[in-house]
């Protein structure tokens, strides 16, 4: 019992329970309100924290928290109105100054005050729902001193007012204006929001407004992108240096609304200095500028790429239906290329590779290269050009760069088939004549027409190349078998060229000379023994020969001429004077031919081993040829070409185009039966798109063409008309 | 006592990632166990004999140590799967943490869903430290050179469950020294690293007396590996990539660290040998190796370097004589004290309590206390600053209302997390003193103290209790004292301080009809986790004796009712007293 007594007599007397003075709370509040009050007027050295602390922790302990957190709401409360007034009453300048010392002063005071009622905030504020010490203290800053009438605006307009400035190119206190706004945010976002963001908008709007209506007044396109990007990067420098870092998507977006996105057409189209000019001028920088700054707002870059698909679908129209050009298919390619090298450049060092820039650059090509019908024709003929002669002494690398090119503007085309077509005549002609300079190149075109249009596009032109090859093994059987026998008769080369394979027309074979004639039956027996069952059909009009000539002082000469040119000079082997229609009988060349090969036998000068009267520049049917006795030459060997259009004379083209019209025939039926075949039943609507889509990769059909193949196919009972549905086909077998 | 505890953390971390649940049905053993009363860590692990386990821990087993088969009892139980095992395992510290070889190894061997469920969500928690440990963790972790290391680190394998917020640059105590190691810093405190390593602790009285920052040229030496070895230090808790182990070795080795030198030699072997149990190279993350502080002797762990540290502050600390000395003279016998210059103990603080100058660090009372943290950062705004005399002594702060034997205890479970012969006389100013200085886990170590001595205390002392353990919101102890109150309600009900305590309290809350009602209803009180202290009684007595649920509302008015005539007689009882002071209120009954 007694030590109980004890104990309990202990734990009465211990201090905390003498706490009964009514009193306690009162005086123990005025301690600590009066250590605020010194805490706030920079006192704080005179006090005990461990005092004050253990005032807090009692007050709390014995349940007067409330009394605590409502007395502390009331001080702080009361030194923030004086603060505020004291704001309020400092004058120009100096309010922010003021505002920012108080501010470090609250600031400071207030985490004393915490530290003091760390107890407070650790157990009495969470068990009761209240607002920690910390945050009580911001808020009441707030809706104290911020949003107190006077200082609410005023602080809004001076921290605008200052900004305006520096926009003015004045310099500012940045590291003031940083604590304010750090303040503005301290105190919540929605706080900077709305007393400084939203207005600060609103006001760099306005001044941009005006800043950018004065700048397109005054200056050219150039400039005024150049001062837009500098306003733009110094809105971001700005809320770098004292702006939050959320600002910056709406401040950039106003910039680029007010400086760009309302004077974007005005821009573009701008008198001698818009876009038209900068693609004139190659001026990558501005062009690069402009996208850039464009891209930053909606529709921006759609503005600048249709000014730049027009242009240069204008460019390129003018280039392919000027009459000049046509005269010269190299050139015309050559100018093609370099259009679309520069809009390369333009893309890729001022428009950041933009794809949607380079699929408007592809339609714009596909558009006006298609709108010259001779557009494929020519392509061939730069790549022939090309490779007979353009590409001697240049690296493989180069060629390789000049072919993808061609292959660029080879995919823009929609007529592949006639590309197709040319390109067959004129390697076959590179073939022939052994003129090609590489074959390696040969191949590697072939290669990428191969990838691009598939095996069934390249078959035939591989075709060529194997018969070559061919060949030249028979030749080698030929001469190993029959070289002895032959002995010093005239050395003959055949290519065996596959029908079919080769752009052959069906010509009449002329007369060859007897001394020829052996040979040829030699071979077209050894052929026709080791490959039977089939037949070899002399094309004289494909072939050439090596003549050796003695003329007058026993000049020898080497002539290379083509085989009807052989044929009439083996003629006057047994006769000096020949009339044309002799020529013409003896030899059956057809006649057109026979005249071209005359004329360059007799009119041309320094290659007129023959000589002809009257004396004029067209052969005529009545005329009289001569050997030309006195013909020289410095050279040893002398090529004598055949007068040879090099683009095809109208009616040749016409004539082109028109087996080109042939080929597609069949092509689009089955075409047609290919789809009907699967989907059974389709209108005429759905067959002409799906025709289309399945060709175009070969050229693009017309639609005319296909309605009347569909004829036809109905005609032959391929297909039929739907009995109810007029528009609808069906299948038929 | 059942074997589980309540459930203090969910399990549902990420419930897309696994479809299943936990619940607490899942950690009853569904069969009967087989018992291994003799069986050691391992076997009880693999046996599931939760008792056993619990005995073995409890009794310090290492419980990351390896069998003879290179296999921690982790790992058995997880193969075994007993839910149950694996948690009180867990919960211990065992390690299952990923692209370590005990971890992984656990991982695989899961039996089921629910095991790798259970060890993915320890995984994610932050490691079981003790109090002492994980304040200083947060403390070493708070300088702002090394949360860039642990920063990089974390994006490196998602190493989540480290909790740290980063806005506390209020919460940070300031370094007083930091190394520089290729070019990166480290921060640290004199007294952590002089208490953990000699090396550290003669280098900080001779060659870096007073140096702020310490270069480190030489290109062998690792930072990380460094940085692993302070971060142990501090924490008691290593965890290091296997990589860097060989550089760790030597600095242990130039630190005198030797228990964890021969670990970590034993687990280089080991690792080495290892890379062929290991279960192939599934991904290329960097392996661990992760130590616990229990694993090394007690005296080489964290809370005994420091008790060791406090020792020499304490047998530094000096007693005042004089009787009435006013603070000037105090003032100088401090500083002759502190002139005296024990460098030998690092204190950098002196915290004169009572009559007891106490020579304190810094770095450990400010990580431990919010208050000192706060006091400490405080010295110069406030007027204790101004008592510095000479620039050699240690600032010197003066706590007051306060014993310095519970100054004393407090001190030592701040240094040690340990709380030793506690007498319940001093627990009620402990109390204070862990209130006041925001010390809540002392609170609870006292708690568990006082405890068992409560059983035997008269109904009148439960009283007191029941008050004080309100006042200060000591959880454990209100609601011992409420269950015996509620259990043995009539006892009470004789006893007159029980009723004079009654008038002291405020009222319970009205309406009871409204209550009642609803009586689980959390929203009922305005304070949720501590309500009026005879609501809280009512619903305990009704617990204890009114089982029908649907006779609540009358037992409740009846227990009100008994309530007033209680607080009436108290109130007689009062008038009485005043009337007649003379008469001994102890012996009276009515």
């Amino acid at each position: 019992m007694s030590a109980q007594k004890k104990r309990n007599f202990q734990i009465e007397a211990f201090k905390h329970r003498v706490v009964v003075d009514p009193k306690y709370a009162e005086k123990t509040w005025k301690i600590l309100e009066h250590a605020i009050h010194e805490i706030y007027n920079h006192n704080a050295s005179g006090l005990s924290f461990e005092e004050l602390y253990r005032n807090a922790y009692n007050m709390v302990l014995h349940k007067f928290g409330e009394k605590l957190y409502s007395g502390l709401v009331n001080t702080m409360s009361f030194h923030l109105k004086e603060i505020s007034k004291g704001i309020e009453a400092a004058q120009g300048e100096l309010f922010l100054v003021e505002l920012n010392r108080k501010w470090a002063d609250h600031n400071k005071a207030l985490q004393m005050i915490r530290d003091i009622l760390m107890y407070m905030d650790r157990t009495f504020i969470p068990s009761t729902h209240k607002t920690p010490v910390h945050e009580l203290g911001l808020n009441l800053w707030r809706d104290v001193v911020i949003h107190s009438s006077k200082t609410q605006t005023r602080l809004r307009d001076t921290l605008l007012e200052l900004v305006h400035m520096e926009r003015s190119g004045e310099v500012i206190n940045r590291g003031l204006m940083r604590n304010i706004i750090k303040m503005l945010m301290d105190l919540g976002s929605s706080v900077y929001q709305e007393d400084f963001e939203k207005h600060f908008l609103d006001v760099s709007a306005d001044f941009y407004r005006l800043e950018s209506q004065q700048f397109i007044e005054s200056c050219d396109c150039g400039d005024y992108l150049k001062k837009a990007e500098r306003r733009l990067n110094e809105e971001i420098e700005r809320v770098s240096h004292y702006l939050d870092a959320r600002s910056e998507p709406k401040i950039t977006s106003v910039v680029e609304k007010e400086m760009i996105e309302s004077h974007m057409q005005r821009l573009v189209h701008m008198e001698n200095s818009g876009l038209v000019n900068m693609f004139v001028d190659d001026k990558y920088e501005d062009l690069g500028r402009m996208y850039n700054l464009f891209r930053r707002v909606p529709n921006g870059l759609s503005i600048v790429r249709d000014v730049m698909t027009s242009y240069i679908r204008d460019t390129g129209k003018q280039l392919v239906t000027d009459p000049d050009r046509i005269k010269d298919p190299v050139d015309y390619v050559q100018r093609l290329l370099d259009l679309k090298d520069k809009y390369d450049k333009v893309i890729s060092l001022a428009f950041n590779n933009d794809k949607t820039f380079q699929n408007a650059l592809n339609s714009s090509f596909e558009y006006f290269i298609n709108l010259n019908a001779r557009s494929p024709e020519f392509i061939s003929l730069f790549v022939d050009d090309k490779l007979r002669r353009g590409l001697r002494g240049v690296s493989e690398e180069d060629i390789e760069i000049v072919l993808d090119k061609v292959m660029m503007l080879f995919r823009y085309l929609q007529e592949k088939d006639v590309f197709e077509k040319y390109y067959k005549q004129h390697l076959a002609k590179r073939l022939l004549s052994g003129k090609t300079v590489s074959d390696d190149a040969e191949r590697s075109l072939i290669v990428k027409l191969k990838t691009e249009c598939g095996y069934q596009f390249t078959s035939k032109l591989e075709g060529m190349f194997t018969d070559m090859k061919t060949s030249q093994d028979t030749m080698q059987g030929f001469y190993a078998r029959f070289g002895a026998e032959l002995g010093e008769g005239p050395t003959l080369v055949v290519q065996v060229l596959t029908t079919g394979s080769w752009p052959t027309q069906a010509s009449t074979t002329c007369n060859l000379p007897p001394e020829i004639l052996g040979i040829c039956e030699k071979f077209k027996s050894y052929y026709l023994g080791t490959h039977t069952g089939r037949r070899l059909s002399w094309q004289t009009n494909m072939g050439s020969a090596d003549l050796k000539a003695t003329f007058g002082k026993g000049q020898k000469h080497e002539l290379n001429v083509s085989t009807y040119q052989m044929c009439v000079l083996m003629l006057f082997n047994n006769a000096d004077r020949l009339s044309y229609r002799d020529i013409e009988q003896a030899t059956e060349i057809p006649a057109v031919d026979l005249k071209r090969c005359l004329q360059s036998l007799a009119c041309v000068k320094g290659r007129n081993v023959l000589r002809k009267e009257p004396m004029s520049k067209d052969i005529a049917e009545d005329d009289a040829f001569f050997f030309n006795d006195k013909f020289t030459s410095k050279l040893y060997k002398v090529k004598i070409g055949t007068v040879v259009a090099q683009r095809e004379s109208e009616p040749e083209n016409q004539e082109t185009r028109q087996r080109v019209e042939e080929d597609r025939k069949p092509q689009i039926e089955a075409a047609i039966v290919r789809i009907m075949k699967a989907r059974r039943v389709l209108d005429h609507n759905n067959i002409v798109t799906e025709v289309t889509k399945q060709l175009q990769s070969r050229f693009l059909p017309n639609p005319v063409v296909i309605k009347k193949r569909i004829e036809s196919l109905i005609e032959r009972e391929f297909l039929e008309r739907d009995k109810e549905d007029r528009k609808l086909y069906r299948y038929l077998a | 006592m059942p074997p589980r505890r309540n459930n203090p953390w969910t399990l549902d971390l990420d419930p897309d990632l696994y479809g299943i649940d936990l619940d607490p049905s899942d950690f009853g053993s569904s069969l009967p166990l087989k018992k291994v009363p003799n069986g050691d860590i391992f076997s009880a692990s693999r046996a599931g004999d939760v008792d056993r386990l619990r005995y073995l821990l409890e009794s310090g087993v290492n419980v990351n140590a390896r069998d003879q088969w290179d296999s921690v009892a982790l790992y058995y139980a997880c193969l075994a799967g007993h839910l149950d095992a694996a948690r009180m395992l867990l919960e211990s510290g065992a390690i299952c943490s990923e692209h370590t070889f005990d971890g992984d190894r656990c991982h695989y061997a899961a039996l089921n869903l629910k095991v790798r469920k259970l060890l993915k969500a320890f995984e994610a928690r932050p490691p079981p430290l003790g109090p002492l440990q994980t304040a200083l963790r947060e403390t070493f972790l708070g300088c702002g050179g090394n949360r860039a290391y642990l920063e990089q680190v974390e994006s490196f394998h998602h190493l989540s469950g480290v909790p740290f917020n980063s806005d506390s640059n209020y919460e940070f105590f300031p370094p007083d020294v930091s190394f520089i190691i290729q070019g990166r810093p480290i921060e640290a405190h004199r007294v952590i690293l002089s208490a953990r390593s000699p090396f550290f602790k003669r280098k900080f009285q001779v060659d870096w007396k007073d140096r702020k920052e310490v270069r480190f040229s030489k290109e062998k030496l690792s930072y990380s590996a460094l940085y692993c070895l302070l971060h142990f230090f501090y924490s008691d808790r290593l965890e290091v990539a296997v990589d860097d182990m060989e550089d760790l070795i030597r600095i242990c080795k130039v630190c005198k660290c030797d228990s964890l030198l021969r670990i970590l030699e034993k687990e280089l072997v080991h690792q080495k040998y290892a890379q062929y149990k290991a279960l192939g190279d599934v991904d290329n993350s960097v392996k661990r190796f992760i130590l616990q502080g229990v694993s090394l002797p007690e005296e080489d762990r964290l809370p005994a370097a420091l008790r060791r540290m406090l020792q020499i502050a304490l047998a530094n600390s000096t007693t005042e004589l004089g009787q009435d000395c006013d603070s000037n003279d105090l003032h100088l016998l401090a500083s002759k004290m502190q002139i005296n210059d024990h460098m030998d103990d690092l204190a950098d603080i002196c915290v004169r309590v009572d009559k007891k100058f106490f020579r304190c660090h810094k770095v450990v009372l400010a990580s431990r206390s919010e208050y000192f943290k706060a006091r400490i950062s405080r010295i110069k705004d406030f007027g204790e600053g101004k008592n510095e005399i000479a620039v050699h002594t240690l600032p010197f702060l003066e706590e007051h209302d306060l014993s310095m034997e519970a100054f004393e205890k407090m001190i030592e479970y701040m240094y040690t997390d340990c709380l030793k012969d506690i007498d319940p006389d001093q627990a009620e100013e402990m109390f204070d003193a862990a209130s006041r200085y925001l010390l809540f886990p002392l609170k609870r170590a006292v708690a568990d103290a006082l405890l068992p001595q409560l059983e035997m205390v008269p109904p009148a002392e439960l009283c007191q209790w029941l008050i004080l353990s309100d006042m200060y919101g000591v959880i454990k102890i209100r609601e011992y004292c409420l269950d015996t109150i509620a259990c043995n309600f009539e006892t009470f009900a004789d006893t007159r301080e029980f009723r004079e305590m009654l008038l002291t309290l405020p009222p319970p809350s009205g309406d009871s009809s409204l209550r009642t009602t609803v009586p689980s209803a959390p929203g009922a009180a305005v304070n949720t986790d501590q309500g009026n202290l005879l609501d809280d009684l009512r619903e305990k007595w009704l617990e204890a004796e009114a089982a029908e649920l649907d006779k609540r509302d009358e037992s409740a008015l009846l227990f009100d009712k008994r309530l007033e005539m209680l607080m009436i007689i108290a109130e007689q009882e009062k008038s009485d007293e005043t009337e007649y002071p003379s008469s001994n209120p102890k012996g009276r009954r009515w």
